[in-house]
């Protein structure tokens, strides 16, 4: 069979000479440019059980584009394809959206057990949940469940769809959205913002004179063994030691702090950074530091979800899975889960509006300073751990670093050695 | 896979080993900022360690109106402003300006109250005049003004301040040293508890001058009103010409 990735690349040419596609290339991959509304949807339909989410106004094509690249790769009508998706409203609910108990068991001799009549969604391997944020929160609670998940179950059946793509619209706050809750926002893996065409783009829109239904038809069709072996595919693209390392990395200088039980800051409810929590403590307005800049710590979803759309992008772009690839995807993959110090996020460059930007530049300044600056401690960590110095020795080595990871990690870790 | 050989590999070789610099380039914004680290009455040399070396980060606190609660904070900034200044620095009227300044001048066009308050160098003109506590506890340099209200230069300790209007109430309470010289006329007790220094003033002088005062010397060229030296202990006061119930060693100027 050959290697889809080229068939992926027919789609991105058909989607932007049918003009169905014309983002701005807002992601940058070292010298390479790219679109990230488009490619971080085209890396969700290369892997199975990640959900990203696209963030935008009205009309910025973002379902549009999900139904697009789902016909394609489900070799599918657009119209049956727009029939998978659910869309957020107050009156939703669980047996609209999953399923419900088929009445007939109830009229004929029946004496098996329950049976459920599946939605379309339900047992769809392509999964869009448009407006997500016009659900009202307590209905949000059933994605919880779903999200990232190979099953649905209902009233003690269960639908096995199997690996799923799944991804989400949202609006931003208008009057009849809801917001989204902290946990749901976890089981995101990307956030991507949709900006509406620029100029040039706008132009390039108004040639497109037929249908987009009709110019759906005319993208290249994935066969079900061509769209399986994606995430195959993608998984062999191998992850350097630097990239894993820069994770790590990134994920205990979001995660670390002094004041939080066991040092986690995903421990904290009432007592955050925004509420004072870092008063006094001698991390707090160091720029180096990144701790007291965010009230949220990192699950361990960041990590899988870092390493499987760096691998994913890379594939896309035939490209090694390297540490400027984790610099361009790991903000999309952060930041909706973050919520940054209001007194920094609303100065100026960032204006309260550039949260993504700023997250952009933690991200930058966590893996440079592993890169460049972690390696000494990160060294002498390793050896004491593979015994190759002594733990006493070691201790007395990292305690000159005043950096979190190797207060609040490596120390105690060694000294639990001992 | 030993974690050795995987640092190895994630840096090829390369262990460079700067530490994490806690102070160094602390993003101080506002003086909200600044008083999250320092307090809201910090000392001069907390507020040192926190300014940003960036002048024009340190104009843009300066340029913020500190209210009530960060007025100590800004007092200080402006200190540390005019001593980076070359030229003299120009101030828009505000509470403690110019506190504890050590070198350089700053230019007023009128003043707040506590100007040049323990100020130990440089100087400070006021174009217009000044509020209450102008040099109080002041150690050295000097401050220039049109006039000044209540309680100036009071506890001096040295340094010079010349008033080249009236000044109010109480000039020069308690002061060990330092010399003061007044154009216009001044209010009562003028060098009231005064210990050492000299007070000079061309005009008169309100009641009770020098009341308590055990050092010192106190010059009138115009007229001291009533008690003039009541119940001193030692100094000397001099006046062109005195009021009713003086203190028997007051004498007359000639």
């Amino acid at each position: 069979m050959p290697d889809p990735r080229k068939k992926i690349q027919l789609l991105i040419t058909s989607l932007e000479e049918l003009r169905l596609h014309v983002g701005r290339k807002d992601l940058a991959v070292g010298k390479q440019r790219i679109n990230a509304q488009l490619y971080f949807s085209l890396a969700n339909a290369c892997l199975r059980g990640r959900a990203v989410l696209l963030y935008g106004g009205m009309g910025a094509n973002k379902t549009t584009l999900v139904n697009l690249l789902g016909s394609s790769f489900l070799s599918m009508d657009l119209d049956d394809v727009e029939d998978l998706m659910v869309t957020g409203h107050p009156e939703q609910t669980e047996e609209k959206i999953v399923g419900f108990l088929d009445p007939r068991q109830w009229t004929a001799a029946y004496a098996g057990s329950a049976q459920v009549l599946w939605t379309a969604w339900a047992q769809s391997r392509w999964k869009l949940i448009n407006e997500i944020n016009r659900f009202p929160s307590g209905k949000q609670n059933l994605f919880l469940e779903i999200l990232q998940k190979r099953k649905i179950s209902y009233a003690g059946q269960l639908c096995r769809p199997g690996d799923t793509c799944y991804f989400a619209t949202m609006n931003p706050e208008f009057s009849a959205t809801y917001s989204l809750d902290e946990a749901l926002l976890d089981r995101i893996s990307a956030c991507v913002p949709a900006a509406q065409p620029d100029f040039l783009a706008g132009l390039l829109l108004t040639e497109r004179e037929q249908d987009v239904r009709d110019l759906a038809s005319m993208l290249p069709r994935f066969t079900p063994q061509e769209f399986s072996s994606l995430p195959e595919n993608v998984a062999e693209k191998p992850l350097s030691s630097q990239v894993e390392l820069a994770i790590l990395c990134l994920l205990r200088d979001f995660t670390l702090c002094e004041r939080a039980p066991s040092f986690d800051k995903t421990q904290l409810s009432a007592a955050k950074p925004s509420l004072g929590l870092c008063s006094g403590c001698h991390y707090h307005n160091n720029p180096e530091a990144i701790c007291w800049q965010v009230d949220e710590g990192l699950s361990d979803r960041v990590r899988q979800d870092l390493r499987a759309f760096c691998r994913a992008i890379a594939y896309l772009l035939d490209r090694d899975a390297d540490l400027l690839v984790l610099k361009a995807i790991a903000p999309y993959i952060l930041w909706h889960r973050v919520t940054p110090l209001r007194s920094i996020l609303e100065r100026p460059p960032y204006f309260g509006a550039g949260k993504l930007a700023y997250v952009a530049e933690l991200v930058e300044k966590s893996i440079n300073r592993t890169m460049n600056e972690r390696a000494e401690m990160n060294l002498i960590f390793s050896r004491a751990v593979d015994g190759e110095l002594p733990v006493a020795r070691a201790v007395e080595e990292l305690s000159t670093f005043d950096d979190p990871i190797a207060r609040l990690d490596f120390i105690p870790h060694l000294e639990q050695m001992r | 896979m030993k974690l050795v050989r995987f640092m190895d590999d994630a840096y090829q070789g390369k262990a460079s080993g700067r530490r994490l610099k806690t102070r160094q380039g602390d993003m101080i914004f506002s003086l909200e900022d600044l008083a999250d680290q320092v307090g809201e009455k910090p000392s001069r040399a907390a507020v040192e360690e926190f300014v940003p070396e960036d002048n024009s980060q340190l104009d843009l606190l300066i340029s913020a109106d500190p209210g009530k609660k960060y007025r100590l904070l800004w007092g200080y900034l402006s200190s540390l402003a005019a001593e980076r200044s070359a030229a003299p620095l120009v101030l828009p009227s505000r509470d403690y300006a110019g506190l504890e300044l050590m070198r350089g001048t700053i230019l007023l066009q009128e003043a707040g109250s506590h100007v040049g308050m323990r100020m130990k160098g440089g100087k400070i003109l006021v174009q217009g005049k000044a509020g209450d506590y102008l040099g109080q506890e002041m150690e050295g340099g000097g401050i220039i003004a049109a006039g000044c209200r209540d309680y100036a230069f009071r506890n001096m300790q040295g340094g010079y301040g010349l008033v080249k209007g009236n000044a109010g109430k109480f000039v020069g309470l308690g002061n060990r040293g330092g010399r003061i010289v007044v154009l216009g006329s001044c209010g009562e007790r003028a060098g009231w508890l005064m210990r050492s220094g000299s007070l000079y003033v061309r005009g008169d002088a309100g009641e009770y001058l020098g009341i308590l005062m055990s050092g010192g010397r106190i010059r009138i060229r115009g007229t001291a009103a009533a008690r003039a030296g009541w119940r001193k202990k030692g100094g000397v006061i001099m006046a062109g010409s005195f009021g009713p119930e003086a203190a028997d060693d007051v004498l007359a100027m000639d």
